[in-house]
């Protein structure tokens, strides 16, 4: 046992209780920053090995550690699989630091505590995000399965993650995905007695029993989430991109009809029901909107957005489902192709700048066409073919996935195009837990737009902008990646395949199932 | 909580009571004994007891507050961690990490109200800091498995689920936190050998199912003993021991 003075840290050491210094990392750059508090790429001195490191705010000074860390902490000590971000360790500053201005940081007691990660080069929504980025059929299914892997351990060990959505699905460049980002996880007791918060989970992907007001729920939540990220995956962008709760009801309700004492008994019992309740009736049409999906995908996406939480399908059985038992089979993670990730951290100055510049190309916005991300190719015979981001689709040939820049959307400068995706500006953020204030990436929030460089640890919330750069306008990516051929990255413009075909022009034409 | 006990942490941090009969040096030079230290240790379980009553917070959250609590002293001293802050802190600690938060202002409000002795009387600063060094002293790890559930089920198998035996047996599960067993056996040992207890106690016959159980019957018993053994000298204990034990603690800094 290492022996050191009272109110000394062991740097060299390590002690067999008690925690490192974090002087045993260097820090490399930071790579997210936010409400949580800000996140490190480092290198531990020692052994070379590169990590994260998430400081743990200490801000609120009458509370002492927060809870949100608190859980995560207990989560992630108990939780080990290699679909769950590993918590390496804790280490703890020596002494009180200052923040940029001087100021000596919010709490006066100790220095700070990072929570220590494996290093992982992107997340999910990032990497979908990516220009020109077309996820293959065996690809989604690699993902979908190690999610579902990930999730269904965490559920037989009894914790809810609550928060699921692409930016706390970290991927590194071996293809592996893992579940990252437990400051809303608990742990639940099989009897669904105990009163939860139904404050959880992005908005977007939250689903309808919180909605509408539900204290006693289970897994079933973490499984519409599923769905959701599914859904995106196949169709190309976020399903039900609700404003506020009514309308994120209400585009539920559109997509998988109203509920009713048929299709979910004991639903009228829930204590917002009569508040919502459509006026009109609503028929499912989950099967007709997305008919062009694959036969598989669309029976295992209609069990995962099932609007009765007893009868939504269980992370066990979803592993079993068809899907993952037909051709195209998921491909084995490490022959995903790897993507670099550049973690460049910029002042706020240059994200003045990103602003200006943002503006500017706002203007240029019309010479723009505009950027969705591209479904994968349904024809599951092409899929093979598909392995790499768009190989066979010339327009895109240009596009070397080393210099697409970030795959995490919290850094990414560009906005989606245009106000029509993303109406509102700034979707999920605020709808969290009040302690974490906006949308959450794998590690925490970030404020910082940046120009390349970004990290699965935060997630975007760009004053103003939704977490995936809301605001920025069509033509923003433009500037972010100033590398970039312009006319490579947007595939509206390529009109190769059948679902750029579908991305391209009008999306409030594309999609009108949501405003019918 | 967590499914799998023998994977947890808990399971992996069980001690040998050697281990935890290990009165640390710096204490030893206060004078501090073998029996002073467990003394000690009762009496802070108690304070939990007491705190956690007008908190209002589960049990459950009381048995995480005494584990945490007996845990720290087997890696600090008393000295150096002083009980009467160690407590009241360990109690708020838990109270977070099973998700019933007990406000720190709350906490001192009561302290400040059952106890007139100086030497408790801490402020929320204090808690806050001795929180961090508490976190730091248990190495983060916060999940805590307790005899509770198994006991439920337990009873439930062995058809000894009624009224009277579920509240004896619940009892000297209580109790148990008096002594260090948590920290030295598995949670669901601690249950049987309650229920072994009452079971002799109530005169019910439960040979049969223990034998079915294929557990060690000679752990079960020895924590039996363990248990009987902590009743017999409970009685002799008085409130002048207990006040010469605490004696030996440094004023409060």
């Amino acid at each position: 046992m290492a022996v050191t003075a009272p109110g000394q840290l062991n740097v060299n050491e390590s002690p067999s209780w008690g925690s490192r210094s974090v002087d045993c990392f260097e820090k490399l750059e930071q790579i997210g920053e936010g409400t949580y508090g800000q996140v490190y790429m480092a290198r531990e001195l020692k052994t070379g090995e590169i990590v994260a490191l998430k400081k743990i705010r200490m801000d609120n000074e009458r509370e002492g550690f927060p809870i949100t860390a608190i859980r995560e902490i207990k989560i992630l000590k108990k939780l080990h699989h290699e679909n769950v971000i590993k918590l390496k360790e804790i280490v703890t500053s020596p002494g009180p630091e200052k923040d940029e201005q001087g100021k000596p940081d919010g709490n006066k007691y100790k220095g700070g505590i990072y929570m220590v990660f494996e290093y992982m080069d992107h997340d999910l929504t990032g990497l979908a995000d990516r220009p020109g980025m077309r996820f293959s059929v065996p690809q989604i299914k690699c993902y979908m399965r190690q999610l579902l892997t990930g999730l269904h351990y965490c559920h037989v060990n009894q914790v809810l993650h609550r928060d699921i959505k692409g930016s706390n699905l970290l991927i590194d460049n071996e293809g592996n995905l893992k579940l990252a980002d437990f400051g809303l996880a608990r742990s639940f007791s099989n009897d669904h007695n105990a009163n939860l918060t139904n404050r959880v989970i992005t908005l977007w992907y939250r689903p309808p029993e919180l909605l509408l007001g539900s204290t006693k729920y289970g897994p079933a939540v973490d499984m519409w989430s599923v769905g959701c990220i599914f859904a995106e995956l196949l169709h190309g962008k976020p399903i039900f991109p609700g404003k506020d709760e009514p309308e994120q009801l209400n585009k539920i309700f559109e997509l998988c009809g109203a509920p009713d004492e048929v299709n979910w008994p004991g639903v009228s019992k829930i204590p917002w029901y009569n508040n919502f309740k459509p006026t009109r009736p609503m028929k499912r049409r989950l099967r007709e909107v997305f008919r062009h999906f694959d036969r598989h995908a669309l029976e295992l996406l209609e069990k995962m957005l099932t609007l009765d939480p007893s009868q939504r399908i269980s992370a066990k059985d979803a592993l079993d489902a068809e899907y993952f038992w037909t051709d195209p089979l998921p491909c084995d993670p490490k022959s995903l192709p790897k993507y670099e990730s550049s973690h460049e951290f910029q002042t706020k100055k240059k994200r003045q700048q990103q602003r200006q510049h943002e503006e500017t190309a706002k203007r240029q916005k019309l010479q723009h066409p505009q950027h969705a991300r591209l479904p994968p190719i349904q024809q599951s015979g092409q899929a093979h073919a598909q392995m790499r981001p768009v190989p066979n689709q010339p327009i895109h040939g240009s596009q070397q996935p080393v210099a697409a820049g970030p795959s995490h959307h919290f850094g990414k400068p560009r906005g989606p195009p245009g106000p029509g995706r993303y109406p509102g500006g700034n979707p999920p953020s605020g709808y969290n837990h009040s302690s974490r204030g906006g949308g959450q990436g794998g590690y925490g929030n970030t404020q910082y737009a940046q120009g390349r460089g970004a990290a699965p640890y935060g997630s975007g919330n760009m004053s103003g902008a939704g977490p995936r750069g809301g605001a920025g306008g069509g033509g923003g990516y433009g500037v972010g990646a100033p590398n970039y051929p312009q006319n490579g990255p947007y595939p509206g413009s390529s009109g190769t395949g059948r679902g750029s075909n579908v991305m391209g022009g009008n999306r409030n034409q594309q999609y009108g199932w949501q405003q019918q | 909580m967590a499914a799998n006990f023998w994977t947890s942490s808990h399971f992996k941090q069980l001690l040998d009571q050697e281990e935890v009969d290990v009165v640390q040096a710096l204490d030893k030079d206060r004078g501090i004994t073998l029996e002073d230290f467990k003394l000690i240790k009762m009496h802070m379980a108690n304070y939990i007891l007491k705190l956690a009553q007008l908190v209002k917070v589960r049990q459950r959250v009381v048995a995480t507050a005494i584990t945490y609590m007996r845990r720290v002293y087997t890696r600090k001293s008393m000295t150096e961690y002083d009980p009467r802050l160690v407590t009241p802190t360990c109690l708020y600690l838990a109270s977070k990490a099973e998700e019933s938060t007990v406000q720190a202002r709350l906490l001192v409000f009561y302290i400040k109200k059952i106890q007139s002795d100086e030497k408790y009387k801490y402020e929320i600063k204090h808690i806050l800091e001795m929180e961090m060094k508490i976190l730091e002293a248990l190495d983060y790890y916060l999940v805590v498995f307790h005899p509770y559930r198994a006991l439920s089920q337990l009873l439930q198998d062995a058809g000894l689920n009624d009224i009277n035996m579920t509240q004896l047996t619940w009892g000297l599960v209580n109790d148990t936190y008096k002594m260090d067993l948590i920290l030295v056996h598995p949670p669901y040992l601690i249950a049987l050998a309650c229920i072994y207890i009452a079971s002799v106690l109530r005169e019910k016959d439960t040979t049969a199912w223990f034998e079915e159980l294929h557990v060690d019957m000679n752990v079960v018993k020895n924590i039996s003993i363990e248990i009987l053994d902590f009743y017999e000298n409970h009685r002799m204990i008085t409130e002048e021991r207990i006040i010469s034990a605490l004696g030996k603690l440094p004023m409060k800094s």
